[in-house]
């Protein structure tokens, strides 16, 4: 079981450090297409335009949602009410999409049902602007506290590669989404809080085993460490991705519409975060001049002290 | 030596594990709800004592002629009550009896949970479910902006007269129309006069009111006459910070009530559309949400001749007389507490921000020994649909010392007033009176087949995961797996118990991939077993070891992933803030399991030192 052979060191520092230049290009690639492309929007962040109207028979929430997925030209989001005779449709406000209540008439004729307009009206966002400034604040906040953290336990060059690698994990799928035009709503915002959570916890598991080596000073070099820690937490790594990479294929296999974006940004998120955990967090504390002997050093210090 | 782990394991195995299980068995009864569904309930209520009571078989037959099915049907002593197997049957049920039954009875419809009474009666409830899964209520609320800027003038027009007072202009008079019903859109102004004999005096008047607003226009109508207006630009300027306030404070009452998935968002001009999951008694989120309560502090007034003087009747009937200007009004009421003092009688502590406090500290420091009264207004509309602000005295207090930003109400007529005004407070108060123009029961967005689509896609992932564990681990595997199914089962219990968790089908994806990371846990646990093993200790130890040396990774890993979680829940909003919670009680319940609940299990698996484990021979 489980004999997975790499081979050399030196193939695998190369590896590494290849990668790293890698993640930097995706990184650039990413930040390119949401600086270029912006992201789209989902009606949850820039409001839209609602049309309310009643029908005389109760329809089915299945049923409507077919019959007006053929008459109107972009998404659309559809509440009912009243058990099935009150109907809110909530569309983009752009051009292409069909505002006031004339249309009404001509999707009666084409769907034969009776229906009544009843309002037709500009909605806001769900997401206020205070909120956007909240949620920037809250990130911040988060990241300095998990640096701090991380520096306390660990050491502050580790820290670094782990929320290095967090920045990088998030970016990448923000830049996917850009790249693609796939609408960005307040649920995938919530992926991005998965994909947060996910990316640490590799980043950690690599860095607590990079630690780990370093004390017990079996190691001189810091790639070889660096190598030892990852070789030993693939098997880990894999499993866990392995796992978590299988739910959401089967999440976006049979969930359908509705969880396609939540699926495609966790599905990106884990897969980024399972390569940058070797790529970017380990690799980075190297970069930055961490050295084997860090923890026998500060050992020393500390007993000279009187 | 062999002798001391031993006893270790013999005590932890002793209180630890009772606690563990009293826990598991806790969380296990508060997700048992879950597994019942709501059914809905008709009743016939006759409408006058002379109706003929409607028979069982002639009930039942009607719904076979028509293919309905039905639950059950019973027959008290006055009405009867039919339990219908599908919620969707109920428009066509209330139709056919509406239809057959003609004017005799009434119908009254309600859900009821078919919960064995012993767990209804520990009062355990299931998971909320967002809105995507189980619809809630909308209301649609009317946000009266005139009305605001009306009152926004009104203060301006008591500054005028008290700059007029503070110069000494005597004969300065200010008129306000009232406004219009039913006219939208007029242009508000105030008209203000004064005496030839004070033209001389008026500019000093003027030109510290530019100061003060510099917003406002002053133009010249008459020689003795300058009205004050808002340019149309400022005026929807105003009122668009209006509704951005409005809306600000509707989604921190709603927040208030603990409700975490809601839709708050601006409908056309002035209204405000909220979608409420979950919700099951409109009335309780209609008084919270629908109340326009504002809180004013007030001078008591030391002669009734000086300009602006308010009358109002205290409780007793006493009249009062107050300086009409506010000291501070309740927006500048930070936080709200509601508690008691050493007499144990009910107050609230407020806690008022940088320019509350500061008008506090000014205005108790120049009027300590004298009154300041405490004035409660909610507008409501009345028969005619007409606006009405009332005000009440709430309370009456001298001013014993210099006051900062922290003081309390007391008096508080019961704890549950205290509590009732703490919560209103704490959630903003309304700077333009609101009223609920549509109230409506908004169904599921996503349909039953999305539904069960999702849960298809989850149990598929978790049957993959526990498969996989098996393959993978052999017995310990089954170990991981049990403890992967008993961190399901906590955290569903978990959300059950706490009023603000809600389940979204983004949640119960979140909740999958939470137990995917769970899995984490246990593989972590396991590879450090194995290389212990591979070191070359005997089984026993290498499975003490591998706990205790994992364990340090794992709480490092799940504490920052826990740091982000609590920081993002407190901050965000809407599906972050839940989908923050669910991450949040995910860790909790996966390291309670993953670490504490497996390791009992393995510990009663494996008892003695075997030759061989996860495929290493010790």
């Amino acid at each position: 079981m489980n004999q997975i052979k790499i081979n050399t060191n030196v193939n695998l520092t190369s590896f590494r450090v290849a990668s790293f230049y890698c993640a930097v290009l995706f990184v650039v690639i990413a930040l390119f297409g949401l600086f270029n492309k912006n992201l789209e929007l989902g009606l949850d962040f820039t409001g839209g335009y609602l049309t309310e109207f009643t029908t005389e028979k109760s329809v089915s929430q299945k049923q409507m949602n077919e019959l007006l997925t053929s008459y109107l030209p972009e998404n659309f989001k559809l509440t009912s009410a009243d058990e099935g005779t009150h109907w809110s449709v909530q569309q983009a406000d752009n051009e292409s999409s069909l505002k006031g209540k004339e249309w009404l008439a001509d999707f009666a004729i084409d769907s034969q049902l009776i229906i009544t307009p009843q309002d037709a009206i500009y909605i806001g966002s769900q997401v206020g602007e205070e909120l956007i400034n909240q949620g920037g604040l809250a990130l911040l906040t988060a990241i300095i506290v998990i640096l701090l953290y991380l520096s306390l336990r660990f050491e502050w060059r580790l820290a670094a590669g782990a929320v290095i690698a967090l920045f990088h994990d998030v970016l990448i799928v923000l830049g996917l989404f850009a790249w693609f035009g796939i609408s960005f709503d307040l649920t995938i915002l919530a992926s991005l809080l998965a994909i947060i959570g996910y990316s640490l916890n590799d980043s950690i598991i690599v860095g607590d085993k990079i630690r780990e080596i370093m004390k017990s000073g079996n190691e001189e070099k810091i790639d070889k460490v660096i190598n030892q820690a990852i070789k030993s937490t693939l098997v880990r790594t894999m499993i866990t991705s392995g796992t978590t990479l299988a739910t959401i294929i089967a999440i976006w296999g049979f969930a359908g519409e509705s969880l396609a974006g939540f699926s495609i940004a966790l599905f990106t998120g884990v897969l980024v975060g399972t390569f940058s955990s070797v790529a970017i967090s380990a690799t980075v504390p190297q970069l930055l001049g961490l050295t084997a002997d860090y923890y026998n050093k500060k050992q020393e210090e500390l007993c000279t002290l009187p | 030596m062999m002798n001391s782990p031993r006893k270790k394991f013999h005590s932890y195995f002793k209180w630890q594990t009772l606690l563990i299980i009293i826990t598991l068995f806790f969380l296990l009864i508060s997700a048992l709800p879950n597994l019942y569904t709501d059914k809905v309930k008709i009743e016939l209520l006759p409408n006058s004592s002379s109706v003929q009571q409607i028979t069982i078989t002639k009930l039942k037959n009607l719904f076979d002629k028509h293919n309905l099915s039905v639950n059950e049907i019973h027959t008290g002593n006055e009405n009867t009550s039919i339990v219908l197997n599908n919620k969707t049957d109920k428009m066509a049920v209330s139709t056919l009896l509406n239809q057959t039954l003609k004017d005799d009875y009434r119908l009254e419809s309600s859900l009821i949970s078919d919960m064995p009474a012993w767990l209804s009666s520990l009062n355990a409830k299931p998971i909320k479910l967002g809105l995507d899964l189980s619809g809630g209520v909308l209301f649609v609320l009317d946000v009266d902006t005139e009305q605001a800027l009306f009152d926004r003038l009104k203060d301006i027009a008591l500054e005028v007269k008290t700059i007029a007072m503070d110069n000494r202009i005597r004969g300065v008079n200010v008129i306000q129309h009232k406004l219009p019903e039913n006219i939208t859109d007029i242009k508000q102004n105030l008209l203000v006069n004064y005496p030839l004999s004070a033209t001389g005096k008026i500019d000093v008047l003027f030109s510290e009111l530019k100061k003060t607003y510099p917003d406002l226009t002053q133009q010249k109508t008459d020689t003795t006459q300058v009205t004050l207006t808002f340019s149309s630009q400022k005026a929807v300027q105003f009122r668009q910070e209006t509704m951005k306030q409005t809306l600000k404070t509707m989604r921190g009452r709603i927040e208030e009530l603990g409700i975490t998935e809601a839709v708050t968002l601006q409908q056309g001009k002035n209204n405000i559309r909220i979608e409420l999951p979950g919700v099951h008694d409109p009335e309780e989120a209609k008084r919270i949400i629908g109340a326009t309560a504002t809180l004013d502090f007030y001078q008591l007034a030391e002669n009734s001749k000086a300009a602006g003087i308010l009358r109002m009747a205290d409780e007793n009937g006493r009249k009062l007389n107050l300086n009409s200007k506010v000291v501070f009004s309740g927006s500048n009421i930070k936080n709200a507490r509601a508690g008691q003092d050493q007499m144990s009688m009910p107050l609230v502590n407020l806690t008022l921000d940088a320019v509350g406090g500061k008008k506090m500290s000014q205005f108790s420091k120049r009027n300590v020994g004298k009154s300041m009264v405490t004035v409660f207004s909610e507008f409501y509309r009345n028969a005619e649909n007409k606006m009405i602000k009332k005000s009440k005295i709430i309370n009456v207090a001298t001013i014993q010392q210099h006051l900062g930003s922290q003081f309390s109400i007391t008096n508080m007529s019961s704890q549950q007033a205290a509590q009732e005004l703490s919560l209103l407070l704490r959630a903003g108060s309304l700077t333009a009176p609101v009223t609920i123009v549509k109230q409506r029961t908004i169904e599921a967005t996503l349909g039953v087949d999305n539904i069960n689509n999702g849960i298809k896609a989850l149990s598929v992932g978790i049957s993959i995961t526990l498969i996989f564990m098996i393959f993978w681990y052999r017995s310990l595997g089954i170990i991981a797996n049990v403890a992967l199914a008993l961190n399901l089962v906590s955290l569903l219990g978990l959300m059950s118990l706490l009023p603000g968790a809600v389940l979204t089908l983004p949640g119960i994806a979140g909740l999958v991939l939470t137990v995917g990371m769970a899995v984490d846990t246990n593989v972590l646990i396991f590879e450090r077993i194995k290389e212990e093993l591979k070191r070359g200790h005997k089984v026993l130890q290498a499975i003490e070891r591998g706990y205790k040396s994992a364990f340090s990774t794992i709480l490092d890993a799940n504490i920052t992933t826990m740091i982000t979680g609590i920081i993002l829940y407190s901050i965000g909003n809407g599906p972050v803030k839940g989908f923050a919670l669910i991450l949040c009680l995910g860790i909790l319940t996966s390291m309670f399991t993953g670490v504490f609940v497996s390791k009992i299990l393995t510990n009663l698996a494996i008892k003695k030192n075997k030759t061989q484990l996860l495929g290493v021979k010790a």
